[in-house]
C-alpha cells in the first residue's frame, strides 16, 4: 500500500482536479440517460460527472425548486407533485414513473432521501431500471443496526464489546470485566443517564453494577443492567470502499469526521490526522473484508469509532455516496460517481488496490445556515451576496444562486468547501484562505466559526475527537473586534449607507440633507 | 454630523471631518483617511483606508448592514433607520420598504391618523425586525401589505393622504 505521503513536490494541487475529469479510455458510456433522484449540491455534482461521461441527465424537482440550478443544468427535468418538496423526493413511485417517462435507464439516488431505502431499490429494479447502488437486500442488511453488527462480527470486523442484561450480578460482573476498562454500565430499560455509570477498574465493577441495578429498579421498575465499552475521546474514522458485487472490493483510504456538532459532521478530512500507518491499514482492511463478505456492489462507507488506545469498532455501513466523498476524490484522483456508474453497469472497479494511491491532504467544510453562537440553531434568510473562492485545488460544491431564499424546508447545509493541499498543514492554510474569500451574506452561516475551528491549536495539532466542539467551546467563541477592525467595519458600513455616501462625496446644500443625521 | 452605528452591542459614531482632498472621518475620536470610497451599494470592492487597500463585501439597507472584511462577517446596524428611510427618498406620501422582507405586524389601517414617527408596520428582513414609521403627520389612505405578506426593496407599503398644495 502506498499511502504514505509523497515528497512535497510530488503532489501538484493544480493537477488534482484535472485528473478526475480526464476521460478514461475504457468502455463506452455505461448508460444512455440517468435520472438523479435528488436536489441541491449533490444533484449538481452527479450531473457534472454524467455530462463528462456523455450521459444524458434527468432532474426531478418540486415546484419550490423550479428555478434551482439542478433543474437548469439538466437535459430534462420532471416535476414531482407533493405537499412538500421533501415528500415529493420521497415518493418512489413517482420518481420511477418519471424515469420511465423520460427514457432514463438508471436512477442515481444521491445521498439522503431514498438513497438507503431498500423498497425503492427494489421498485427501481422491478421497473426494469438500474439502481445506482447495492441491491435491496444489502441495503436492508446494513440499514438495520443489529443485523449489520452481527454481520460485521461474523466476518472478523471488530464491534464494540458489550455484555447483555442478566439478573445474576456476579455472573454479569465477571462477564463485564472481560470487556476491559473503562466500561459503561447502563440500565436495560434506561434513558436520561439514569442508572448509568462509568467503571474504571475491576474492583469497582460489582458495586457499580449493584447500584446501577437498584437505581434502574427504582426508576424503571426493571433492574437489568448491561455493560459496554466506554470510549473516551472517540474519533470518527470511516473508510471509503468500492465493491463490484462479485466479492471484489477495494478501499480508497480513510476519512476523519471527528469534528461534529449536534451529532452531525462539519469538518471532514482525508487522510485522518496522526493515524499510525499500521493502524490505518488495519482499519481499511477491516472495511474491505466487510464489503467483500457482503458481495457489496457500489461505493460505500464503513464507519468506525476509534479509541485513544488504538482499538476500533464498527459503527455502521452507509450504502451510498457520502456527503464528504470529495475529500477522497481529491487525494485519490478517482471520481466516485463515475466509479458508481461503472460498477452499476457491470464494468467493474476503477483500479486494483495496489494502483489506488493517496496524495496530499484534503479538507471539507460544510457551510451551513446556522448560528454557531446560539447552539448552532438553523438560520433562515436569503443569499443576498455570494462570493465564491476560486482556485485549482478548491471545489465549492453548491447549488446556490444570488437572491435564493434559505428556508427551514431543507437541511441547513448550503454548500461544501473542499480544499486540497500538499499536506495537512498546507490544506488547513489553504482552507483558511478560501474560507476568508467565501462570502455568503444575507443569511447567518458557520463560515467564521469554521475559521476558528481550523485555526485552533488543537485542530492544527490533529488532536481530534467527537467532543471537540464542546470541549473547546470557550476558545472557539468569537473574539471581540479590536478598535482598528471595528473602525474599518464601521467605515465600510457607513459608506454603504446612501445618505452618508452622498454627504461624503457631495458638497451638501446648507441644511437640507444634514437634517437627516442630526440627533 | 455623525452617523450612529451599532456594532457588537456598542454604539459608535462615524463623523465626516473633511471631504477634500480626501474624505476624513472620525470614528470614536480616531481620524481615518478614505482616499478611495470603493463602489457604492451591495457587492464586493476595495476601499483605500489610511493608505491601505481593504477588500470588503457588503450588503446594505437602511437600518441594517452586513460587512465582510478581514475574513469575518460583521453586522452593523444604523441606530435610526427612520431618518435613513426618509433620506433615501422614501417620499413624504409613501412608506417604502427599505429592504426585501415580510410584514410581521400591521399597527395601523387605512383611514387612521398618524403622527410623525408613529409605527405603521413591523417588518422582518434578514431575521431583523424593523418598524416602519410615518414620515410625517397625516392620514393613512392605504396600507398595502398585510401580516405575512412579502415585498421587495422600495416597494410601496403604505400611503398617506397628500398634503394640500403638494411638495
Amino acid at each position: 500500500m502506498s499511502h504514505s505521503a509523497p515528497p512535497r513536490d510530488a503532489f501538484r494541487v493544480d493537477a488534482a482536479p484535472r485528473a478526475q475529469s480526464e476521460p478514461r479510455a475504457i468502455a463506452a458510456a455505461p448508460f444512455r440517460r440517468v435520472l438523479i433522484a435528488n436536489r441541491g449540491e449533490i444533484a449538481v455534482r452527479v450531473q457534472r460527472t454524467l455530462r463528462e461521461m456523455g450521459i444524458g441527465t434527468v432532474a426531478v424537482f418540486h415546484r419550490v425548486d423550479a428555478d434551482a440550478p439542478h433543474v437548469a443544468g439538466a437535459d430534462q427535468a420532471v416535476e414531482l407533485i407533493g405537499d412538500t418538496a421533501v415528500a415529493a423526493h420521497l415518493d418512489g413511485a413517482q420518481i420511477v414513473a418519471a424515469a420511465l417517462a423520460s427514457g432514463a435507464d438508471a436512477i442515481h439516488p444521491g445521498y439522503g432521501f431514498l438513497s438507503e431505502n431498500a423498497g425503492f431499490a427494489r421498485q427501481v429494479a422491478e421497473a426494469g431500471l438500474i439502481f445506482i447502488g447495492p441491491d435491496a437486500d444489502t441495503i436492508a442488511l446494513m440499514g438495520d443496526k443489529i443485523s449489520a453488527r452481527q454481520f460485521a462480527e461474523a466476518h472478523g470486523v471488530p464491534v464494540a464489546p458489550s455484555v447483555m442484561p442478566t439478573g445474576d450480578l456476579d455472573a454479569f460482573a465477571a462477564e463485564a470485566a472481560r470487556i476491559g476498562f473503562p466500561l459503561l454500565i447502563k440500565a436495560a430499560a434506561g434513558g436520561g443517564g439514569k442508572g448509568m455509570s462509568i467503571v474504571r477498574e475491576a474492583g469497582a465493577l460489582r458495586e457499580a453494577a449493584r447500584i446501577a441495578a437498584s437505581e434502574a429498579q427504582r426508576y424503571f421498575g426493571d433492574g437489568r443492567v448491561y455493560a459496554e465499552v466506554y470510549v473516551e475521546r472517540p474519533r470518527h474514522i470511516e473508510v471509503q470502499v468500492l465493491g463490484d458485487g462479485a466479492g471484489g472490493a477495494v478501499h480508497l483510504f480513510e476519512r476523519e469526521c471527528s469534528v461534529q456538532r449536534r451529532f452531525q459532521k462539519i469538518i471532514e478530512e482525508a487522510p485522518a490526522a496522526r493515524l499510525p500507518a499500521a493502524l490505518r491499514d488495519e482499519i481499511c482492511a477491516a472495511a474491505v473484508r466487510l464489503a467483500a463478505a457482503a458481495r457489496y456492489k457500489n461505493a460505500g462507507t464503513v464507519e468506525f469509532i476509534l479509541c485513544a488506545d488504538g482499538r476500533f469498532f464498527f459503527l455502521e455501513m452507509n450504502t451510498r455516496l457520502q456527503v464528504e466523498h470529495p475529500v477522497t476524490e481529491m487525494i485519490t484522483g478517482i471520481d466516485l460517481v463515475r466509479a458508481q456508474l461503472e460498477i452499476a453497469a457491470g464494468q467493474g472497479l476503477p483500479a486494483p488496490q495496489d494502483e489506488i494511491v493517496a496524495r496530499g491532504h484534503a479538507i471539507e467544510c460544510r457551510i451551513c445556515a446556522e448560528a454557531p453562537d446560539r447552539g448552532f440553531l438553523p438560520a433562515t434568510g436569503a443569499v443576498r451576496h455570494l462570493g465564491i473562492p476560486r482556485g485549482a485545488a478548491i471545489r465549492f460544491e453548491n447549488a446556490l444562486r444570488q437572491g435564493q431564499k434559505v428556508t427551514a424546508d431543507f437541511d441547513p447545509m448550503l454548500a461544501k468547501l473542499v480544499v486540497a493541499g500538499t499536506d495537512r498543514r498546507d490544506a488547513i492554510d489553504r482552507t483558511l484562505t478560501a474560507l476568508g474569500e467565501l462570502a455568503i451574506l444575507g443569511v447567518e452561516t458557520n463560515v467564521d466559526y469554521l475559521v476558528r475551528v481550523l485555526d485552533h491549536p488543537a485542530f492544527r495539532a490533529g488532536d481530534l475527537h467527537t467532543a471537540f466542539v464542546s470541549e473547546h467551546a470557550d476558545s472557539l467563541a468569537p473574539r471581540p473586534l479590536d478598535a482598528a477592525a471595528r473602525d474599518r467595519a464601521l467605515i465600510v458600513a457607513a459608506l454603504g449607507q446612501r445618505v452618508f455616501r452622498t454627504l461624503a462625496t457631495d458638497v451638501p446644500e446648507p441644511h437640507a440633507s444634514i437634517g437627516a443625521w442630526r440627533n | 454630523m455623525a452617523l450612529k452605528l451599532k456594532l457588537e452591542d456598542g454604539v459608535h459614531e462615524v463623523e465626516i471631518v473633511a471631504r477634500r482632498p480626501h474624505l476624513v472621518v472620525r470614528v470614536d475620536g480616531r481620524l481615518h483617511t478614505v482616499a478611495d470610497l470603493g463602489p457604492a451599494g451591495d457587492g464586493s470592492g476595495t476601499v483605500t483606508l489610511d493608505g491601505a487597500d481593504l477588500a470588503f463585501e457588503r450588503i446594505a439597507r437602511a437600518g441594517a448592514c452586513l460587512v465582510r472584511i478581514d475574513g469575518r462577517t460583521i453586522a452593523v446596524d444604523v441606530v435610526d433607520p427612520f431618518d435613513e428611510g426618509e433620506g433615501a427618498g422614501g417620499g413624504r406620501d409613501e412608506i417604502l420598504a427599505p429592504m426585501p422582507g415580510a410584514v410581521v405586524h400591521v399597527h395601523k389601517a387605512a383611514g387612521d391618523p398618524v403622527v410623525r414617527g408613529e409605527a405603521v408596520l413591523t417588518i422582518e428582513s434578514m431575521k431583523l425586525q424593523t418598524t416602519l414609521v410615518a414620515p410625517r403627520d397625516g392620514e393613512l389612505i392605504a396600507v398595502l401589505k398585510g401580516e405575512g405578506d412579502t415585498f421587495e426593496k422600495d416597494e410601496v407599503i403604505a400611503r398617506l393622504a397628500p398634503v394640500e398644495g403638494g411638495q
